[in-house]
């Protein structure tokens, strides 16, 4: 080793008193960056302490909110349950009460069908009556018509014998006249007599 | 933008999302909570299926002729066609002095005039009041074991319903009707001639005017009715026995 290294001895030695004269600035930065961290975290931690409060406060709201909303949704429930088993209740009464009419208007019906027929059955007793009425008018007008038409064929006939007894007395004409008169009324005896017979057979 | 910088709008977004994540307060309780339901009525307001005395449409339309001829009295059965105009048979209505109409319920009707068709056994009687309900006629004739039921008045007694099915067709037995009659094995009985015989959907498919001695009742298919009532001289003024 020269001598030329000798002035490096100094130097040599300058970087370590410069060494330690540089430590002293860089150590401030360190202390208030770790006092910085510090504060932060305190901070934060605060932050944090506070925010979990209200995060706790704000649960327990809504945890007794959510409570008091169950509870009305039971006692609604409890409501419907009660208005449904009243609903069932009347139903089951209006379905009795339903039946009991259904059963009565029934009844009306087969009353109505039964008062219709036995009206009509009435009502065909009266044209049969009324018709048996008409004929026996009917009868009772030709026997009455036969009657009279053979009262006045005997009558007549009684008159013509009569007559033919003392034929002298009477003008030939008249009697012959007489005599188709006497035949006359005794045909419309036998018709009349034809029809009560036609009416009888009917 | 600097890292110490850019912790706030992570730090901002982070807050938020946990807020959102946070239960919210319950909604408050409906006032009302019952569901308002429609009710339909099975039967509509004003329906014909349904009078208020509760007879349904079947037996409203049902009418009770009464035949008072010359000499004798007999019964038939019918059904209103229109407000004013019944369906019978022409053996019901011929012949007579006077007829006498009457519906389920007893009330009398005036007849105003009668017809009847020369090709089959049918008439139509024309009535001065309305009739309580009148059918519809189905479209075309039934076919084999359609179900038919039988409305009329059997033995000129009370209003009967019997049902029964279509057995098939024959020509007519007693030579009244031109062309296929309907036989059916609904009962019937001397004084059901003249009823409405009504398919599934209580339309007319044919009406009565004879029964066998084996049970089965013939009728008048609905098409040789709506022949007759489409042909402007299909019906007559109906013979009376005063001529």
């Amino acid at each position: 080793m020269t001598r030329t290294d000798l002035p490096t001895t100094p130097g040599a030695a300058e970087p370590a008193t410069g060494t330690s004269l540089a430590a002293a600035p860089a150590a401030e930065p360190r202390a208030r960056s770790r006092r910085t961290t510090v504060v932060v975290l305190a901070v934060a931690l605060g932050v944090a302490l506070a925010g979990s409060g209200a995060l706790t406060w704000y649960l327990l709201h809504v945890n007794a909110a959510w409570q008091q909303h169950s509870q009305q949704w039971q006692a609604l429930a409890e409501q419907h349950g009660a208005d449904l088993a009243q609903a069932r209740s009347d139903l089951e009464s209006t379905r009795t009460e339903l039946q009991a009419v259904q059963d009565q208007l029934t009844t009306a019906q087969t009353r109505i069908t039964q008062l219709a027929d036995e009206k009509a059955q009435l009502g065909d007793q009266t044209a049969t009556q009324q018709q048996l009425a008409d004929y026996q008018a009917r009868v009772s007008k030709a026997a009455g018509q036969v009657a009279t038409a053979l009262a006045t064929c005997i009558d007549g006939q009684e008159k013509l014998i009569g007559y033919i007894e003392n034929s002298a007395q009477y003008d030939p004409q008249s009697l012959a006249s007489y005599r188709q008169d006497v035949q006359n009324y005794c045909g419309q005896a036998r018709d009349a007599n034809a029809s009560l017979q036609a009416e009888l057979t009917k | 933008m600097t890292p110490r910088r850019g912790w706030l709008p992570v730090a901002t977004v982070m807050l938020l999302a946990g807020c959102a994540a946070l239960p919210s307060m319950p909604p408050p309780i409906p006032s009302d909570t019952v569901p308002t339901v429609r009710a339909t009525p099975t039967i509509s307001a004003g329906s014909d299926a349904l009078s208020p005395d509760g007879f349904d449409a079947v037996r409203r339309m049902a009418v009770r002729i009464r035949n008072v001829g010359c000499g004798e009295v007999s019964t038939g059965s019918g059904f209103a066609l229109t407000a004013t105009t019944l369906v019978t048979n022409k053996h019901v209505v011929q012949d007579s002095a006077r007829l006498q109409v009457s519906t389920y319920d007893g009330h009398d009707v005036d007849v105003t005039a009668a017809s009847t068709a020369a090709l089959a056994d049918l008439a139509l009687v024309r009535t001065k009041e309305d009739l309580p309900s009148s059918p519809q006629l189905a479209a075309t004739d039934p076919r084999q074991g359609d179900p038919v039921t039988v409305v009329g008045y059997p033995l000129g007694g009370e209003l009967t319903v019997t049902n029964g099915h279509v057995i098939g067709t024959t020509t007519d037995p007693l030579n009244a009707t031109l062309g296929q009659v309907l036989v059916t094995d609904a009962r019937v009985e001397p004084g059901s001639s003249g009823s409405a015989a009504l398919g599934a959907d209580g339309k007319v498919i044919g009406v009565v005017y004879a029964k066998n001695d084996a049970g089965y009742s013939f009728l008048v298919p609905v098409s040789t009715l709506r022949a007759m009532l489409d042909d402007k001289t299909g019906f007559q003024p109906a013979p009376t026995c005063a001529g």
